[in-house]
């Protein structure tokens, strides 16, 4: 019974880090950058998730879930809107730059949205107006708790990836994504226009993670503007471990690294969940260097 | 600096020296605060900060100290260890005669060397770990009472109050978490009662379920969680949502409205919290002249316990500037080792310090969350 908690437990954090991990993802799919700045765009999402909650039901006076559907759209679009500024601001001009110009100015944006974050909303534990989610769940054989909310962020992160990835496979736009991933000047001679590609993908994988973050400050309920960081380094750690690049291998590297820390933690030690999570990470990375679906390029992203 | 503009510069600084010389104002006595202003703890440390700059400003209304204005110096050690060294340092700098903090125990450790060093007067209002004590600093107080305490409070409280056999004990690995949880372990036995479980959570996590899974399966009777306030209302939240039936125990740095609204009120209700007394509990004079001036001058309650020991930090170092009249951080320091005795404090008589500087006596009581959402005093407590 123990061991069937802790898989539903880390289900639902592996659930998270595979949301996040998308945003690192399909950027490093187009553009070969890690975008440091992508845990803290999600950390926006829930810090302007509780703005615009706080704004709804003040004006509104909503008492039924629904008042969170406005605020999604409102955070998936600012978010969505911050993705793409970062990328014309601080990416854009370092395009021809090589490789490492981009990745430091990534790390700087990530330190200015944390500080900004701070300064603005203020550096003490903010807390979700309670009694949005609903409450409940399903007791299963042996005792195994499932909260509605679990099912709930599973079923939602679910849709969202399978949602992306049919995007990418089924679309003219995919497609295009998916040529530009394979070869910027190729694309270009092919009629492609790849600055708009890229800010798509600029548009798209920040307004996810934007939401991502508004699901995770709804499902644990409160959070503070360090949120960014430790999501966005697991996250990106799972991206890598299911193969960069790869939106099937994001969902796989989350689960994988939830599950995994979960265990860690629970038959042996919080204490010590990092150390196996990371041992088994570098044994997959040098058994299988590209992360575990990241074999592919052609089917990248 | 080019030659030519040498002479210019040394001309004015000996104008300005000379000006300053002909002041006839007295220097002002100052008194530093470092406290976390930013961080997870910044809502103690801005509170501590109101709490004590309504005593400077009664203190300099009344005329001041020894005839002279104080001037309190506030500065940010975020409750990190690094930036606590470096702002302990740049009080020094700014020659302060005594300081008050820091909050956490992590930050005040490395503080207190620097104060050490530097001679100067150095009292925390909030740091329980018992190691601050044992390093043989001579000018080093406590306001607030010992971890020590504590554990045996809370180990007396889990057997006596709420009958548990079998307990569990999780801390945050914190320097003041962790000496609260080892010291609680140990009361724990040698009263007889089995620790069935002991273990840390990684304050960075936001996810405590595989622990909490792991805690209901050793089935304890009482759980005790020595952390702070916002694990602590994850765990209350976490092990609601997860059904699982433990009755909680928290330490004092869960003594914070905070933590029910992190938690949810369905989930915090009839958790015990072992702590000092709540402000608004104190049944002294002193205590509740000061709480409804403080009322008076913010709009807000003293919400919490730490705020009122910064503000008596701050009340013992004028009680011992007043009655030796001397601001040496040398006088002063011995006057608290062997002469204060009985000085009326916001948080009661304070019996005096024992020659390590940790306060004598103790005042710990039990907490419990009512269906409102308020820390009420539990109407059950050990046996003294």
């Amino acid at each position: 019974m123990q061991f069937l908690q802790q898989l539903v437990n880390g289900i639902t954090i592996g659930a998270f880090y595979a949301l996040v991990a998308l945003g690192y993802t399909m950027v490093y799919g187009v553009l070969k950058l890690i975008n440091f700045a992508h845990g803290d765009l999600f950390m926006w999402g829930a810090y302007l998730g509780l703005t615009g909650l706080t704004v709804a039901l003040a004006a509104l006076g909503y008492t039924t879930p629904w008042a969170i559907l406005p605020v999604v759209i409102f955070v998936m679009t600012s978010v969505a809107l911050m993705g793409v500024l970062v990328e014309r601001i601080a990416y854009r001009p370092l395009r021809s730059a090589g490789r490492l110009a981009p990745v430091i100015s990534a790390l700087g944006v990530a330190f200015i949205l944390e500080s900004l974050a701070r300064n603005v909303y203020g550096a003490s534990w903010k807390t979700y107006p309670q009694g949005l989610t609903p409450s409940g769940g399903l007791v299963l054989a042996g005792g195994v708790r499932v909260s509605l909310m679990q099912i709930i962020v599973l079923v939602a992160s679910f849709l969202l990836m399978a949602g992306l990835y049919l995007f990418v496979h089924r679309t003219r736009v995919g497609t295009a994504m998916r040529a530009v991933s394979l070869d910027h000047d190729v694309s270009r001679l092919m009629g492609v226009d790849v600055d708009r590609i890229i800010m798509i993908v600029f548009l798209i994988g920040p307004g996810l993670g934007g939401v991502a973050g508004l699901i995770v400050a709804l499902y644990y309920g409160s959070f503070d503007f360090t949120l960014g960081w430790i999501f966005g380094l697991k996250a990106f750690i799972a991206a890598i471990l299911g193969g960069i690049g790869n939106i099937p291998g994001a969902m796989l590297g989350g689960m994988l690294l939830g599950i995994i820390e979960t265990l860690g933690a629970g038959y042996m030690s919080p204490q010590w969940k990092d150390v196996i999570a990371y041992i088994i990470l570098i044994l997959i990375l040098i058994f299988r260097p590209t992360g575990l679906l990241g074999e592919r390029v052609a089917e990248k992203l | 600096m080019s030659r030519k503009f040498a002479p210019v510069l040394l001309v004015a600084i000996l104008l300005i020296s000379l000006f300053a010389g002909c002041k006839k104002e007295p220097e002002t006595i100052k008194i530093g605060l470092e406290v976390p202003l930013t961080g997870d703890y910044a809502y103690e440390g801005q509170g501590m900060e109101k709490a004590v700059r309504l005593l400077v400003e009664q203190v300099n209304e009344q005329g001041g100290l020894l005839g002279r204005q104080v001037e309190l110096i506030v500065e940010d050690d975020a409750g990190d260890p690094t930036q606590a060294a470096l702002v302990a340092q740049r009080l020094v700098d700014a020659g302060v005669v005594a300081v008050i903090g820091a909050y956490n125990s992590t930050a005040t450790e490395p503080a207190s060397e620097i104060y050490n060093e530097a001679g100067i007067l150095h009292i925390t209002p909030s740091s329980t770990a018992t190691r601050l004590t044992q390093k043989g600093f001579q000018r080093f107080f406590r306001v607030c009472f010992l971890d020590d305490r504590q554990g045996l409070f809370a180990a007396k409280f889990m057997k006596e109050v709420l009958g548990a056999q079998n307990i569990a004990i999780l801390h945050d690995n914190s320097t003041y978490a962790q000496g609260l949880a080892e010291h609680t372990k140990r009361y724990a036995e040698e009263m007889g009662l089995n620790v069935v479980f002991f273990d840390a959570i990684n304050p960075d996590d936001t996810d405590f379920t595989p622990i909490l899974t792991n805690i209901a399966s050793a089935a304890p009777d009482a759980v005790y969680f020595t952390g702070y306030h916002p694990q602590g209302g994850l765990l209350l939240k976490q092990s609601g949502e997860l059904g699982l039936d433990l009755q909680w125990v928290m330490g004092n740095a869960c003594n914070n409205p905070e933590l029910i609204q992190i938690a949810g009120l369905e989930n915090a209700v009839g958790t015990y919290v072992t702590t000092e007394p709540l402000p608004k509990d104190l049944d002294y004079p002193e205590a509740k002249e000061y709480v409804a001036a403080f009322e008076a001058k913010y709009g807000e309650p003293v919400a919490s316990v730490w705020w009122l020991m910064a503000a008596e930090a701050f009340n013992v170092i004028r009680y011992a500037i007043e009655q030796t009249e001397s601001t040496d951080p040398a006088v002063l320091a011995e006057f608290l080792h062997n002469e204060a005795k009985d000085i009326p404090g916001l948080t009661g008589p304070i019996l005096g310090w024992d020659e390590k500087g940790d306060r004598l006596g103790t005042i710990h009581v039990a907490y419990v969350i009512d269906e409102n959402g308020n820390f009420i005093l539990n109407p059950e407590q050990p046996s003294p």
